[in-house]
């Protein structure tokens, strides 16, 4: 009996664990044999082992460091505009009465739809020449250049909080929810008005969900793209560049896969070292 | 048909053992109840009967097969769960049917036997109906419905009753038992509720840290209780207890007096000295050498309808909690002082581990 | 109950805010239909808002473009990764959350869930290039399937956390092996949760640009990347992409609005914490 049940339970992961063998752990490994050699699409058949030189090229190539930077302003920047936002409209959609459900699956909307599509979107929606939005505002004598060099990347921002702060949205909605009533209660017999019960019940039975939607959202915006290529292709000049976009550049464009890969080690080391930081940092601290 | 043992019936996860060392025997056609606190390995042992979990040594039996490596499915068993566990995607007459489709019966017959049982249970007008839509008690016919249909050699039932409301409990208990005469399978009936442990079995498992503490009836496990745990365990008010020592032959030293009895101890050993509350009279004039007078001050008196519990305090210190009937309540005066006696042949005796 | 001058203030406050998201998100949509049925001539003016209905920027997409091999190509391969996603992946949530010693695997699942594409869009490219399988469907799907199988997986084992052990033990006392009970009395019980995770997993394929842009050609292009190559400087193309835009987002707006509740199940999965 209990050899059968062992067998059972490897049957069941087995083709999974197969098919993830092929598609991820293979590609991760072959990605890691990548970003050590002078791998160039361009010379397929001249593959040279180069040792950590990729590495070397990547930390001190200003492009590089520019994509990183301006990845961290786009995720630090859209991530707390769509918390705060998120946060608020949860607030404001879980107290109404009426057409909850209908505004709410209305205000999800654009979570769900292709990136590629918003980007198109706004980039119509804004451009200088045919989109509506200048048009009127030059009408109030407000002229903007959304995708000029110093508004590119705030614009690309905005576009990323239309498109997801409906996830934040949709979290905080089912967190509040899922929140017991009895200390609202308590909190009202106790006359505590509503900023107060914001600060000190809802916010700190919230924290665990709003931990999870941090990390979440905040995993997800490292790897834009899509408004990026669909808008400013990293310009003007290069104050757009994404890290997303960069590999795709350095590996696609320039064909220097082994580069890239670096490049995509290098990121996935951030981003884990983020995850760990994120996580401690979340911690209830335990007070003695 | 369906004698089951245990032998030697050891079940630990990682270091810590559920179960240690069971040895028992359940008769054919019997109604056995496993009794005992929470964790006490009571519900392990039915599951491991079950093929639910696997035992760590020993070997089980039924009807002198031995099942311990066999499937559920190989041992000819039914199992009623204390949330009944109906598959909530099935009508009534599919969760009735499900088992007898396992043994690739054909479905005119599983559709004769599934009716069949349904009007035995009263279950006939709600045969298309899905689980979410019957009441606690129908979902619960459904189950016990789905255990006989198949016609198991032995019947297993895991607290089944603790989800009912009191009246509900009654009605479903006197029902099990109504089927169990009809169908003579031998059953196997967990629970921590002695009151149903008691009006149910024929024998009752007392089960206490993964070990049995005794197994007898009903009658035997309420005025013959083995360990001081079943003593303790079963009773309710529980048993009073009051230590004592063995001060010579024959005879116990306690903080409230001492006793003559008619065994022979060993001297100096300490000793539990065990009443049950209804045991505990009022003295009379008379006095006898098989009995302790104790003048105790009543501090409590709780009544329960037709009785009442009255609780005690002896000036050493000891606590005594006595059971009387309603006419006799005028005696019991909270703050006075009354005198009692505890008759010897009422008395437990339990060495002190 | 009485209500103060301050809380109605505080309310009308309120439900304007919620209106005014409301315009912010339907207003794009709203403006690129507009767009889609303006005359080809008046495209990308935006002074206008009286003009003839024209469905011929419709027509154009429907009956003269490479839009609808771009919607079997997206349709057959998100259609095929969810099929295998689901093949493999219910198995392996049931006994994650069923069976001991998967928490490490249940972590797995999760990281598998955030690895950026950038770090295996490389090696996927050279394997698929040396396979010949670049500018095949084929290939998007292996592609799709990084992300989309652990996604299901992932959505999977909070719906069979959810489900009490006891229903396959008595099905295993009914008479029916391990896997018999899985399959024919757990799964038709997650059969919404599967549902809801086989919505999202297509939703996320059809959505993807990024693997599709890099791995298809003529043959195989994506909704997604054809959408993407309309826009250029040179023609008055912005009538057609606003067509093709409608018709990559209506089904999967009409898709998600069915899988709402069951998303946040999904996403935060159970059993494990942050």
């Amino acid at each position: 009996m209990n050899a059968a049940k062992m067998h059972i339970k490897y049957k069941l992961i087995l083709p999974l664990v197969f098919l993830l063998s092929g598609i991820m752990l293979y590609p991760l490994i072959f990605s890691a044999w990548l970003s050590l050699q002078d791998y160039r699409l361009t010379r397929i058949n001249d593959v040279q082992f180069v040792g950590f030189e990729n590495f070397g090229l990547i930390a001190t190539d200003s492009s590089f460091l520019n994509a990183m930077g301006n990845t961290i302003i786009f995720v630090l920047s859209a991530v707390t505009f769509e918390l705060v936002l998120g946060l608020s409209l949860a607030l404001l959609v879980q107290k109404l009465v009426i057409f909850r459900g209908a505004i709410r699956s209305i205000l999800l909307a654009p979570m769900f739809i292709t990136p590629i599509a918003v980007g198109l979107m706004f980039r119509f929606l804004l451009n200088s020449e045919i989109g509506i939005i200048p048009f009127y505002l030059l009408k109030f004598g407000v002229s903007i250049d959304w995708f000029g060099p110093e508004l590119a990347l705030f614009s690309i921002v905005l576009i990323d909080v239309w498109q997801w702060t409906p996830f934040m949205l949709l979290m905080f909605l089912a967190g509040l929810e899922a929140l017991p009533k009895t200390p609202f209660e308590a909190a009202r017999v106790d006359g505590a008005g509503p900023w107060l019960t914001f600060i000190s019940i809802t916010l700190p039975m919230l924290r665990p969900v709003i931990v999870v939607a941090i990390i979440i959202r905040a995993l997800d915006a490292f790897k834009v793209f899509e408004y990026v290529f669909a808008i400013t292709r990293g310009g003007p000049g290069n104050s757009t560049e994404t890290i997303m976009y960069y590999i795709y550049q350095t590996g696609f464009r320039f064909f220097r896969m082994g580069e890239a890969a670096a490049a995509s080690i290098l990121l996935i080391i951030f981003i884990l070292l983020l995850v760990i930081l994120l996580v401690n940092l979340s911690r209830p601290k335990v007070t003695k | 048909m369906g004698q089951v043992t245990f032998k030697n019936v050891s079940k630990s996860f990682g270091s810590t053992n559920i179960i240690d060392g069971m040895n028992l025997e359940v008769h054919n056609s019997e109604f056995l109840v496993l009794l005992g606190p929470s964790g006490c390995g009571k519900s392990t042992t039915l599951r491991l009967l079950a093929g639910l979990e696997t035992v760590s040594s020993g070997t089980i039996s039924i009807n002198g097969r031995d099942v311990t490596e066999l499937e559920p499915r190989e041992r000819d068993i039914a199992m009623v769960f204390q949330n009944y566990a109906l598959y909530p995607t099935m009508t009534v007459a599919q969760n009735l049917g499900f088992g007898l489709k396992a043994k690739q019966i054909p479905p005119k017959l599983i559709k004769e036997k599934v009716n069949e049982i349904a009007y035995l249970l009263g279950l006939t007008h709600l045969l298309n109906r899905k689980p979410n839509a019957l009441s606690g008690g129908q979902q619960q016919r459904v189950a016990i419905g789905r255990a006989i249909v198949r016609k198991p050699k032995v019947f297993l039932f895991d607290e089944p009753l603790s989800n009912l409301d009191a009246n509900l409990r009654l009605e479903m208990r006197a029902e099990i038992m109504k089927l169990h005469r009809e169908i003579g399978a031998t059953t196997i009936f967990v629970t921590h509720d002695q009151e149903e442990a008691m009006a149910m079995a024929d024998r009752i498992v007392i089960m206490d840290n993964g070990s049995i503490e005794q197994i007898g009836t009903p009658t035997e496990i309420y005025f013959q209780p083995k360990t001081f745990m079943v003593a303790g365990f079963i009773g309710n008010p529980s048993m009073n207890f009051i230590k004592g020592k063995i001060s010579n032959k024959m005879e116990i030293s306690m903080p409230i007096g001492r006793i003559k009895i008619n065994a022979l101890l060993n001297l100096g050993e300490d000793i539990e000295v065990g009443i049950r509350p209804e045991k505990i009279k009022l003295a009379d004039s008379k006095s006898k050498s098989t009995e302790i007078k104790v003048t105790v001050l009543v501090t409590y008196v709780e009544l329960l309808g037709p009785r009442a519990v009255v609780k005690m305090k002896h000036e050493s210190g000891q606590e005594l909690t006595s059971v009387i009937e309603h006419d006799e309540i005028e005696s019991y005066k909270v703050g006075t002082e009354i005198n009692i006696s505890l008759a010897s042949q009422a008395l437990h005796f339990f060495p002190k581990n | 109950m009485i209500v103060s001058f301050e809380n109605r203030l505080l309310q009308f406050i309120g439900i304007m805010a919620i209106f005014m998201a409301i315009i912010v998100v339907l207003f794009p949509f709203f403006w690129i239909f507009l767009e889609s049925v303006k005359p080809p001539s008046l495209g990308g003016r935006p002074d206008i808002w009286r003009f003839e209905l024209s469905w011929e920027n419709w027509s154009e997409v429907l009956l003269n473009s490479s839009v609808p091999l771009n919607i079997m190509n997206s349709f057959f391969i998100a259609f095929i990764t969810v099929v295998i996603s689901l093949i493999c992946g219910a198995p392996a949530a049931y006994a994650f959350s069923r069976f001991r010693g998967f928490q490490g695997a249940r972590y797995s699942i999760l990281a598998a869930e955030m690895m950026p594409p950038a770090i295996l869009i490389l090696p996927l490219f050279l394997i698929l290039y040396k396979l010949e399988l670049i500018d095949s469907r084929i290939g998007v799907v292996t592609a799709h399937l990084t992300f989309v199988i652990p996604v299901i997986t992932w959505f999977l084992i909070g719906f069979f956390d959810e489900v009490p052990k006891d229903l396959e033990d008595q099905a295993m006392i009914d008479g029916y092996t391990r896997f018999q009970a899985f399959y024919k009395v757990i799964l038709p019980v997650v059969r919404p949760g599967l549902g809801a995770a086989a919505v999202f997993g297509f939703v996320l394929s059809w959505n993807d640009l990024f693997y599709s842009l890099l791995l298809t050609g003529a043959g195989s292009r994506t909704l997604p990347v054809a959408i993407a190559s309309f826009w250029t400087f040179r023609g008055i193309e912005l009538g057609k992409m606003a067509v093709a835009i409608l018709i990559a987002v209506i089904p999967v707006l009409i898709l998600s609005y069915f899988i709402q509740k069951h998303l946040i199940k999904g996403i935060g999965g159970s059993g494990v914490k942050y």
